[in-house]
């Protein structure tokens, strides 16, 4: 069979649009989107794990990023200095309200020397990553189960 | 020791959604699951000795 035949008889299933609503809700709180879909187990499991991540990172005394520049060393967005924060920002979004909240209570964003002084302050960083591109796995999971791409 | 706790909550909590994401059956899961938190660990300790020879 040549290729514009394989082409021909391939199938494709269409994305239901219910499938992207629950990632989007997967994304925003960490395990919905599972408990939508009644994977109970899933839930309990992979959102448990990424909030528990999140809040034991917290706990340490880790720093989150934001997009806001540092006013000693840079006044804009487009400065290496600032544009150096959107990786790791990035990973912490992807705990969607948790990160949303603490941004809006500002908890765990500060610059502050004495928390940065804590043995457990660069540890904390990193599980409070960590959380966001494990929660990004979560609603990746849960999209797929939501497209019947796997059960 | 304070250090290598984290480090196993860590490889603990990123198996736990490794293994959940992927393969079929309960029974691969887990085994899977085990066999990266063990890699998870292996590997730190790996690191971490050859970093301690490394000024």
């Amino acid at each position: 069979m040549v290729k514009s035949e394989r082409l021909q008889t391939a199938r494709v299933e269409p994305v239901p649009g219910r499938a992207w609503w629950i990632a989007l809700l997967a994304w925003f709180v960490p395990g919905a989107g599972h408990m939508v879909l009644r994977k109970w187990g899933r839930a309990a499991i992979m959102g448990g794990a990424v909030w528990v991540t999140f809040f034991v990172g917290l706990a340490m005394g880790g720093h989150m990023w934001d997009l806001s520049p540092d006013a000693a060393v840079s006044t804009s967005y487009f400065d290496w200095t600032t544009l150096i924060q959107v990786p790791p920002m990035i990973g912490n979004l992807g705990t969607g309200i948790a990160y949303t909240v603490c941004w809006l209570l500002d908890i765990g964003f500060k610059d502050d020397p004495a928390q940065a002084a804590r043995t457990t302050y660069e540890s904390g960083t990193y599980f409070l990553i960590i959380a966001g591109l494990m929660n990004y796995l979560t609603t990746l999971d849960a999209f797929d189960t939501a497209a019947w791409r796997k059960e | 020791m304070k250090h290598f706790l984290v480090m196993c909550l860590f490889a603990a909590l990123a198996s736990i959604v490794f293994g959940a994401i992927s393969k079929d059956t309960p029974r691969e899961r887990v085994i899977y699951g085990a066999k990266v938190f063990a890699e998870f660990i292996a590997i730190g300790l790996a690191l971490g000795w050859l970093l301690y020879f490394i000024p």
